[in-house]
């Protein structure tokens, strides 16, 4: 236990989120639920069952706390509650709800501990349930780490079951019949006789009774929603333009807003001539922040363009003005010292590379931006005894604390109306958004302000994806990988973010070796060290975190040690994989991908396997050496999840995921010239388009008994898989992203 | 529109044999100078039908981004028309690395000016006979280069770019000077 | 100036270089036209001028010489165009703030040219980024929708 307990208070590391130790928690304390968010606001008549559900005679309103943004959220929790409570999705309507510690998240635990995601010892299960009661009283209310799903999969059709069950009680006194005599079905309660009475008839009768707490959930093959092809709920508001987007509102008296901050990132302003701003059409008022300046127009494109004429004298960066210096930083950071963590040592590697042929290689992964598509927004209007704020926000409750602080006001006075996103793949875990909206609104008091961004302004202030380096050192022997070493050294992107957010963390950072340290392979002699890079340019959580980087690093090593080898890629992994579900989806995209079927000359396969947030995904990707450059012309995809939920978005969001991972590889980085970020618009960082994209297979796999989710997952074997094919086709080694410095692509 | 190889327009005189002379071959290597220029070349390929990026800082050498193809129309009317983003108005392009816009109708130059990736000899050879040049004389073609909105906006390109060398008016006056020395060109 | 805007006249009174994209969202309050760049890189602006695919965030006020379409004009949930119709078919949205760009340049491709093949599918919506990859999808969608459009 005392492990355990050195563990807990060291590393309260939430996936990438860090919470501070020593937070203080009784029983008490976590036995209790935390109040219904919806009690408080419930009318006469109204049915609240349970944070999820709230059901009266005008309808069933179904809440979906984590955020949607664009990985169809709404819908997977909408379809887990209506499974359990006999409702159909054309029958409901839905809202993110107000943000509450009811919602917390008790999935994000999983990843947060330092223990490989298929290890069910004991420290590391109680390790699990120890993070999550720290989530509960904290009441982290959070989306990110692909835990939707698995936070959502139990909570939700239990929330659905309850609904459904009271409903049945409710029925059962109006009618005088035994609730075990009652079905339901589609939104209404069946009496043995065929009557339908409908669930908005007995909300009011459901309303004062308890909830009743002990039912059971259904068998899967009861099923009529989950797992099956169902349509998304917003499907049809986003494919005729009625979506609305946080950038899209507009309310009563609104302003426009926009503003520039130091493109040296975290530095002050120092001082600044508006003069020819001031008299432009449309502009409102000037204002003065102590990171930058803000023009409130009557329209985003004038509050654009007076921006664009205001003289700014900024100041310098608190970090490397050059890139060069930064990349040195990181080379200088494989020292003892710099040590964050030695995650893995399995024999004896030292020994181990005293014989054999040994392999060297150096591997590089720059910065890399989020940009989603949506520009960063938000619509905000401060008063003496609230604050509105419309935008979307992965951390909804952080918003609240944060911006109860800046105003000196009660957290209860803060209230976030959370949005659909227009894409954030990490981007939303950050606040400057919400923090600069609310500068600018407290000085307009009453009046509602939206903040846009420009899309430079979104790129000058993105919080980039961590830079890092790593060395391998390996050997092999007799056809066969006997020894890996592998050393990286990145920022620290959970640290850089959890001092945002308050709260810094000790202990080491869970990710920077996430997706090598656990890599589910059994090499007789296998070390992976973690060194933490000072911070240098500020970075956050990028779609799958440290494993975009760890993962490229380590599948592509072992892809070099294979070669030197003289193994089949595919069939040397098989042979290392200590895993049945590792094992099981190398052998769906050997099978898919027809692995060691013959090649076109100019032709090349690859593959890679990674495991994160306890989903082990490969990839076989299969490009062609054309004259006009590489162009990729197919991957195939497996994953291991438990449970597919919701299969049409499944696959949606392991196409993105690859093509994200992918795209990213090939074409994008960030880099720094004057403390600023050279790339400014999506000219210079696109990620993938169209015309490069290769054909996709995807296959989801329910082998496991535990249900993952499936935002992140794909995007680490992407890059390794696609470097793989490229040197089995060409025998040119990328050992740096992105890809374009080194090959051209089609 | 000046797409037609207009041959009726032929008055070129016989450009066979002439005396190359210092002034007219000077005069002929900046012209070359403007016509290899990426600012030209971009646009001015060949039968692929692809515009290029170079020079925009993008990557030295490269292909028009977004997988663009003008086609056999060479207005991307098979797929996507320039004009999609390149807006026929007399624009001030004050935008860095927005799509440039010209007062005419965006477009890439007939196939048998594809200029990019050749020689000083392969362009002027082109560029002295009708049947490649346009359809164009001498005067044909410095009037061409004093009123074409194209010609003017590749040394007045707008923020951010990179402008052929020289100007309108010292293009149109080595082309006199080109054409009065009996358009020499290298041999090649 | 006038603009006619999804079949009905507006009468806006805005600086000649106003951007039309801004033109319609901020002026006429019309927001199924999205900003995602400025510079002509994401296509998630497109609309229509007499049928053909524009790029508003490129296209000033005072250049407008024709009928504006934006997806509102295109279809609604209730009447959809054939495009918007194989879009939800094919579910091809995530986060969905580009697609109303990437189905302007699908019927606007598809009325250039009834047949697209492949290639010419790539090329015409190229331009069009998704951050969230749905191209796969797209590529489906304007296929299905190809076929829905030369059956009717």
């Amino acid at each position: 236990m005392g492990r355990i307990k050195t563990i807990a208070r060291r590393s309260f590391l939430i996936g990438s989120v860090a919470i501070a130790g020593g937070v203080a928690f009784g029983a008490y304390l976590v036995k209790r639920d935390p109040d219904n968010p919806l009690s408080a606001d419930a009318a006469e008549g109204d049915a609240v069952f349970n944070p999820w559900v709230k059901i009266n005679a005008d309808g069933i309103t179904l809440v979906t706390p984590h955020t949607d943004l664009g990985q169809g959220a709404a819908s997977m929790q909408a379809m887990l509650i209506a499974e359990e409570l006999d409702v159909e999705l054309d029958q409901i309507t839905t809202t993110p709800g107000k943000p509450a510690a009811a919602y917390y998240n008790t999935a994000l635990a999983s990843e947060a501990v330092p223990f490989r995601s298929n290890d069910d010892g004991f420290a590391a299960q109680a390790m699990r349930n120890t993070m999550g009661a720290v989530m509960k009283v904290l009441g982290a209310q959070v989306t990110g780490g692909s835990t939707s799903v698995p936070d959502s999969f139990d909570k939700l059709r239990q929330a659905g079951a309850v609904a459904r069950e009271t409903l049945k009680a409710a029925a059962a006194q109006e009618t005088g019949l035994d609730a075990g005599q009652l079905g339901t079905e589609r939104g209404a309660v069946i009496l043995p006789d065929g009557t339908r009475i409908d669930y908005t008839a007995l909300a009011a009768r459901a309303a004062q009774i308890d909830p009743v707490s002990d039912v059971t959930l259904r068998d899967p093959s009861q099923w009529r929603l989950i797992g099956k092809p169902l349509q998304r709920l917003d499907i049809v508001a986003k494919s005729t333009g009625t979506q609305t987007y946080g950038i899209d509102l507009e309310v009563d008296g609104m302003v426009h807003a926009s503003v520039r901050m130091n493109p040296r990132k975290g530095a002050p302003m120092l001082g600044y001539d508006a003069t020819a701003a001031e008299g432009m059409r449309g502009v409102k008022q000037i204002v003065a922040l102590p990171y930058g300046v803000a023009v409130i127009a009557d329209n985003t494109w004038r509050a654009f363009r007076a921006l664009e004429e205001i003289e700014i004298d900024w100041a310098q960066a608190p970090y490397p003005s050059e890139q060069a210096d930064h990349w040195a930083a990181v080379e200088a950071s494989f020292t003892p010292e710099r040590l964050d963590k030695e995650w893995r040592n399995d024999g004896d590697v030292e020994a181990a590379l005293e014989k054999g042929d040994i392999v060297k290689a150096e591997y590089r992964a720059p910065y890399v931006a989020h940009q989603p598509l949506e520009p960063l927004s938000a619509l905000v209007t401060v008063t003496p005894e609230r604050v509105d704020i419309l935008a979307s926000h992965q951390l909804p409750r952080f918003v609240h604390q944060r911006i109860a602080a800046r105003l000196e006001m009660d957290d209860g006075q803060i209230h976030l109306h959370n949005q659909y996103a227009g894409g954030s793949f990490g981007h939303r875990l950050e606040f400057d958004n919400i923090d600069v909206a609310v500068d600018v609104a407290r000085e307009v008091p009453g009046t509602p302000v939206k903040l846009t961004f420009r899309r430079e302004e979104d790129f000058a202030q993105d919080y980039n994806r961590q830079i890092g380096m790593a060395r391998g050192r390996g050997a092999h022997a007799g056809g066969r990988v006997t020894a890996v070493d592998l050393d990286i050294a990145t920022v620290s992107a959970s640290r850089s973010q959890s001092k945002r957010l308050g709260a810094p963390v000790p202990g080491p950072d869970t990710q920077i070796a996430a997706g090598a340290w656990n890599m589910r392979y059994a090499v007789p002699d296998l070390r992976v060290r973690a060194y933490a890079v000072p911070e240098l340019a500020p970075t956050s959580s990028w779609r799958s975190v440290g494993a975009s980087t760890a993962g490229f690093f380590a599948e592509s090593f072992l892809d070099e040690l294979i070669h030197a080898a003289g193994a089949d890629p595919m069939a040397e992994r098989l042979r290392l994989a200590n895993d049945p579900d590792a094992r099981a989806v190398l052998e769906a995209v050997a099978e898919m991908s027809n692995w060691g079927s013959p090649l076109g000359p100019k032709q090349g396969r690859g593959v890679a396997l990674v495991t994160s947030f306890g989903v082990p995904v490969a990839e076989v990707v299969e490009v062609t050496d054309t004259d006009d450059g590489i162009k990729i012309d197919h991957v195939w995809v497996a994953a291991e999840v438990g449970r597919v939920v919701d299969p049409v978005t499944f696959e949606n969001v392991v196409a993105g995921g690859v093509i994200w991972g992918l795209g990213h590889a090939m074409n994008s980085e960030i880099t720094y010239s004057d403390g600023r970020a050279e790339q400014d618009n999506y000219h210079l960082s696109e990620g993938m388009r169209l015309h490069q994209c290769p054909v996709i297979e995807v296959r989801g796999l329910e082998n496991n008994s535990t249900v993952r989710g499936i935002g992140e997952p794909p995007v680490p074997p992407a890059a390794p898989a696609l470097a793989n094919a490229i040197f089995a086709a060409t025998g040119v080694r990328l050992r740096e992203m992105p890809f374009h410095k080194s090959v051209t692509f089609v | 529109m000046r797409f037609v190889l207009a041959a009726v327009a032929c008055l070129a005189a016989p450009i066979a044999v002439q005396a190359q002379t210092p002034d007219g071959m000077a005069a002929w290597s900046r012209i070359y100078a403007v016509a290899s220029h990426p600012r030209c070349t971009n646009c001015h390929v060949g039968s692929s039908g692809r515009p290029a990026w170079d020079d925009l800082g993008y990557g030295r050498n490269r292909l028009h981004g977004m997988n663009i193809v003008a086609d056999a129309s060479r207005i991307g009317a098979e797929s996507i028309p320039c004009r999609a983003c390149h807006i026929s108005a007399a624009g001030e392009n004050a935008v860095p690395h927005s799509a440039p816009q010209i007062d005419d109708a965006w477009r890439l130059p007939p196939v048998e000016l594809a200029w990019r990736g050749k020689s000083s000899a392969e362009v002027c050879t082109q560029l002295r006979d009708p049947e490649t040049n346009d359809g164009f004389d001498l005067v044909g073609l410095i009037d061409h280069v004093r009123t074409s909105a194209f010609v003017n906006y590749g040394f007045k390109p707008g923020a951010g770019r990179n402008s052929a060398p020289g100007s309108v008016a010292s293009l149109a006056q080595d082309l006199q000077t080109w054409g009065d020395a009996g358009m020499p060109c290298e041999e090649g | 100036m006038k603009l006619n805007v999804n079949g009905s006249p507006h009468d806006v009174d805005v600086e000649d270089d106003m951007p039309l994209l801004w033109v319609l969202r901020d002026e006429l309050g019309i927001k199924g036209v999205k900003y995602g760049c400025g510079i002509a890189q994401c296509g998630a602006c497109t609309v229509h001028v007499d049928g053909v695919a524009v790029r508003s965030c490129q296209l000033a006020a005072g250049d407008v010489d024709g009928d504006i379409t934006t997806i509102e004009g295109l279809g609604t949930p209730d009447a959809l165009h054939a495009v918007q119709a194989a879009w939800i078919e094919h579910q091809v949205a995530q986060c969905g703030y580009c697609q109303s760009g990437q189905i302007m340049q699908a019927a606007s491709l598809l009325d250039l040219n009834a047949t697209p093949t492949d290639d010419q599918i790539d090329q015409a919506m190229s331009g069009n980024l998704c951050r969230c990859g749905t191209y796969p999808r797209i590529r489906a969608a304007v296929k299905t929708a190809a076929t829905k459009l030369q059956g009717a």
